[in-house]
């Protein structure tokens, strides 16, 4: 059936003809499958190919779009690098607004921040900021990621632990409400300088922010100012051939640290006093499957290590600190930061290991890509954080409740989660990582595990998920993460967005999908 | 016998992308800028997802599935691709999979079906079964690039096969390229009236009965010589002999019984070993452009045949080509050697090296596209404030050379055979 051919006309005197199509060929492209979510239950039984595909290139023509939609009352759906499965047509006869023309990149070097239109990656930040001294924390989310969408959705990044969650980085912004009219944040209401966030003018931040964003359901901003870091002034060579490429450090300034501590109690206690030292650029535990990874020329060669005693073993008895030191100032900070770290960890029983002084997937590469290269599909379904304590003890209930799932998950020997601490120790992290092979037979339970066990888990443990805004029923964790929250986006959502056309039925989508299917027990 | 263009054979590979477009971005260690960023050309030019490997994979599920048919847009976000291999190995840096020879098995579906090539591609290939050359010219004509001034053995471990754009078009290339051989004295042959089209441009829009029919002659061809190594100065030559040949007939390229070598492989060595020096100078500001099926597709051919278990686990382990090993190092040196060349690298280099446009039967088919490709390549030329561009294939050469002049960028086109020669 696809949108009112007045519609298709309309918008397409808007973009012109080359930036349009409705060829089912095309749209197919646009199925979802992909990023964060692929293969969960809502990829694989929501998501459906656009009717229409649309590539925007400037805020007026995105504003002019959605107007249209608007008239028409069809559901549109915003997506800048499509990485994760919520961007991508859940109603049928849907507009996709691919945004990958707004690329428009802008650095204010002096006032030391970056103004990016929602095409914009992070590895492109990262080299133009890197040349100007300066540097953005390339998020997990991967180096491939929109900036401008990232930044909303938190940013999650191991760099975070010295420049916080991008999230709160947030400066002024161009928004073009779900029914079209721009809204203009911070001191770009003023004028056309996007220094600042707060007032002068709307400050809207928080309702753009809602849970961990909006995933284009309220709307789609066009243009953001982010901050931007003083980095260390050498630069980072980059050397090698793929899949062998990094970057170079200069060791006068940027140094790795793998210390193997004796216990998790120990790794805990290490990452609270390099907090409190405020030493470090970044500091985090390496999950073992991340050494043999590391060891492997293909998926073959992880396995034959990996299915192993050796392996097994190792997650009760290794634990390794990972710091990165940067000489931001000079070389002497450098070397401060070093003692400071070397009794640290001498005074915990820490012994230095060896490591490579190069970067391949923190500085300006973040590969989330290989996240999926052990078995095929992977999610996180925690993004805690909270205290370092909370964080760390979550984790190790999620370990022992995965067990009762484990096949289809794959088996990481009781793996208790990748933490970090964040925020010089003010705050900690823990992403928990699941992996499964997709051609399995009990994909349903996989299912339960993500959607359901993990946010009960959360309720029970008190851990503040991020991602339950997208892989939790609102109807369950909104209840529960108080003032009930799901009222508070519902109240948003009406608000913003009365004719509800923007990505409905984001962020309901689970509580949706949890609907349509007899295999989950609807007990909250 | 292993079908290894099969399309069936890479449903996992197609199923297992999971969008992070690899296939798209320049490695994001290398990534130079927002204009830079992109080294697939046909998403550059058509900026539609369907136009990157991620979503021709989604597509070609789709088409086998019964979900998508046939059309006229499906043949075109099928063949409006040089197969240049930018997506294949950006993917592989982070994932085994396969997305370049699922690509090339979807055109062989194509031809299966009755649904491809493309008129331009069947035209290509009757030229090639009548004259043996793409351009359709008279067969005899293809010996004339050889002059009186070239000394050609009657006998030689080594044969100079120049491909049909060095014998027809760009004569100066293979004509370089003997004279060099005649400096060095490398006594060479030809295949003479044997010398035929390599086959390329048949398995690249999926006739690949056709390409192995042409395969076999021509390796039967340089049996009879009894020499065991092929020298080209064609990138496209070079791959085709030493991956499609042994990909067609599932082997891997150590079991044919012959050895592949580049003219900038053996000038590389020969200059190493003292028996060949540049010493002419010559004063230019020059970039190289590596070909893509020289640098990130040179890699051999390595047969695989097994099975896929739990996790995608292969049994037996297989090698992937992941452009690790391709041609890089020794054009460089060799530019490097040469006196009076002030060498810069272009942004988006060696595995991340943006098409030239010609390749995957493009130049027939989709001619705007083709120069579109060639002239975004010469802009990044002139963001390193280059005059020149050497390559190392006549293909390179030719559409580069043609969208400098069409859209008047004065930048001075080279085959790197012309610049050695120059310089010796």
């Amino acid at each position: 059936m696809g949108i009112p051919q007045e519609a298709y006309k309309a918008i397409e005197d808007i973009v012109g003809p080359e930036y349009i199509t409705d060829d089912p060929v095309i749209a197919r492209a646009y199925l979802g499958r992909l990023g964060h979510g692929k293969d969960t239950g809502i990829d694989l039984q929501m998501n459906l190919p656009p009717a229409c595909v649309v590539l925007p290139r400037t805020t007026q023509e995105v504003q002019a779009i959605i107007k249209v939609a608007y008239r028409y009352k069809v559901n549109y759906v915003p997506a800048s690098t499509f990485w994760i499965s919520h961007c991508a047509a859940k109603r049928p006869n849907s507009i996709l607004l691919d945004l990958k023309r707004m690329n428009d990149l802008e650095i204010d070097e002096e006032n030391m921040y970056a103004v990016v239109g929602p095409g914009v990656i992070y590895s492109q930040l990262q080299e133009e900021a890197m040349k100007r001294g300066l540097y953005t924390t390339v998020p997990g989310g991967g180096a491939q990621v929109s900036v401008l969408a990232n930044h909303i959705n938190w940013g999650l990044s191991p760099l975070n632990y010295r420049n916080g969650i991008p999230g709160r980085r947030l400066m002024a912004a161009e928004w073009v409400l779900p029914n079209g009219e721009l809204v203009k944040l911070g001191s770009l209401s003023l004028q056309n300088d996007p220094f600042h966030g707060e007032g002068p003018g709307p400050d809207l931040r928080g309702a753009l922010r809602g849970w961990i964003g909006w995933f284009g359901a309220m709307g789609v901003v066009t243009k953001l100012s982010v901050k931007l870091f003083p980095f260390q002034t050498e630069r980072l060579e980059p050397v090698g051939i793929s899949p062998h490429t990094a970057l170079q450090f200069p060791t006068n300034r940027m140094r790795w640290y793998n210390y193997r501590v004796p216990s998790r109690e120990a790794l805990v206690d290490v990452m609270y006093e390099i907090g409190k030292a405020e030493i470090s650029a970044a500091v985090t535990k390496v999950p073992i499957q991340w050494r043999y990874i590391a060891k492997a020329t293909c998926k073959e060669e992880f396995w034959e290590g990996y299915d192993s005693d050796e392996a097994r073993s190792q997650i009760g008895n290794t634990h390794i600190c990972r710091v990165l030191l940067v000489g931001y100032t000079s070389e002497e900070q450098l070397e401060y930061e070093e003692r400071v770290l070397t009794d640290i960890m001498e005074a915990y029983g820490g012994k230095l290991g060896r490591t490579r002084q190069s970067d391949e997937s923190w500085i300006k590469n973040a590969d989330s890509a290989g996240m999926w290269w052990m078995t095929g599909a992977y999610t996180s379904v925690q993004v805690t954080v909270d205290t370092l304590d909370c964080g760390v003890k979550g984790g190790e209930a999620f370990a022992e409740a995965k067990k009762d799932y484990t096949p289809p998950l794959m088996d990481d020997y009781g793996e208790p989660g990748w933490f970090q601490v964040s925020e010089l120790g003010h705050m900690g992290y823990l992403e928990f990582l699941n992996y499964w092979d997709p051609d399995d037979e009990d994909l349903e339970k996989k299912d339960i595990w993500v959607y359901i066990t993990v946010p009960k888990l959360d309720i029970e443990f008190g851990l503040f998920n991020g991602f339950n805004i997208y892989t939790s029923p609102m109807n369950m964790t909104g209840k529960a993460f108080g003032p009930n929250c799901k009222d508070w986006f519902e109240k948003l959502k009406q608000t913003y967005d009365p004719a509800r056309i923007s990505n409905i039925p984001v962020p309901w989508d689970v509580d949706e999908f949890v609907e349509q299917v007899d295999f989950i027990k609807k007990d909250w | 016998m292993k079908d290894n263009y099969e399309i069936n054979n890479y449903t996992y590979d197609m199923d297992r992308c999971i969008g992070c477009k690899g296939c798209v971005w320049v490695d994001h260690i290398y990534m130079p800028n927002v204009r830079f960023g992109v080294k697939c050309p046909s998403n550059a030019y058509k900026l539609f997802d369907a136009y990157a490997a991620m979503g021709r994979e989604k597509i070609g599920l789709a088409l086998l599935s019964g979900d998508l048919d046939y059309s006229p847009s499906l043949l075109d976000v099928i063949y409006m691709c040089q197969l240049c291999g930018a997506c294949d190995a950006g993917c592989k840096r982070n994932l085994d999979l396969e997305p370049l020879a699922a690509l090339e098995s979807l055109r062989v579906k194509c031809v299966r079906d009755g649904q491809g090539p493309l008129p331009a591609h069947k035209k290509v290939a009757k030229n090639i079964a009548e004259k043996g050359n793409r351009y359709g010219a008279p067969a005899q004509n293809r010996l004339e690039w050889m002059t009186d001034d070239l000394r050609i053995s009657q006998s030689a471990d080594v044969v100079y096969f120049p491909g049909c754009a060095a014998s027809y078009v760009e004569k100066e290339i293979s004509q370089a390229t003997a004279k060099i051989l005649n400096r060095a004295n490398i006594n060479f042959v030809t295949l003479e009236k044997n010398d035929h089209c390599c086959g390329h441009p048949l398995v690249s829009v999926g006739l690949v009965d056709d390409a192995k029919e042409v395969a076999q002659k021509n390796i039967q061809a340089l049996a009879k010589t009894g020499a065991k190594t092929i020298l080209t100065s064609c990138a496209e030559c070079y791959k085709t002999w030493m991956v499609d040949y042994p990909k067609l007939f599932s082997k891997s390229y150590e079991e044919m019984d012959y050895e592949v070598l580049h003219l900038v492989e053996l000038v590389s060595n020969l200059i190493n070993d003292g028996a060949l020096s540049l010493t002419k100078g010559l004063e230019m500001r020059a970039t190289y452009h590596d070909p893509c099926h020289l640098g990130r597709q040179g890699e051999p051919w390595t047969e695989w045949d097994g099975t896929r278990g739990r996790y995608g686990i292969l049994t037996p382990k297989k090698s992937y080509r992941r452009g690790t090993n391709g041609v890089y190092q020794a054009p460089r040196d060799i530019l490097a050697k040469t006196p009076g060349l002030d060498v810069v690298e272009m942004p988006r280099m060696r595995e991340n090296a943006f098409c030239c446009g010609a390749g995957g039967g493009v130049s027939d088919a989709y001619p705007d596209f083709a120069m579109w490709s060639a002239a975004e390549r010469l802009s990044e030329v002139q963001s390193v404030a280059a005059e020149a561009v050497v390559s190392a294939c006549p293909y390179c050469k030719k559409i580069f050379r043609d969208a400098s002049e069409e859209n008047k960028m004065n930048i001075k086109v080279f085959d790197i055979s012309e610049i050695i020669l120059a310089s010796l």
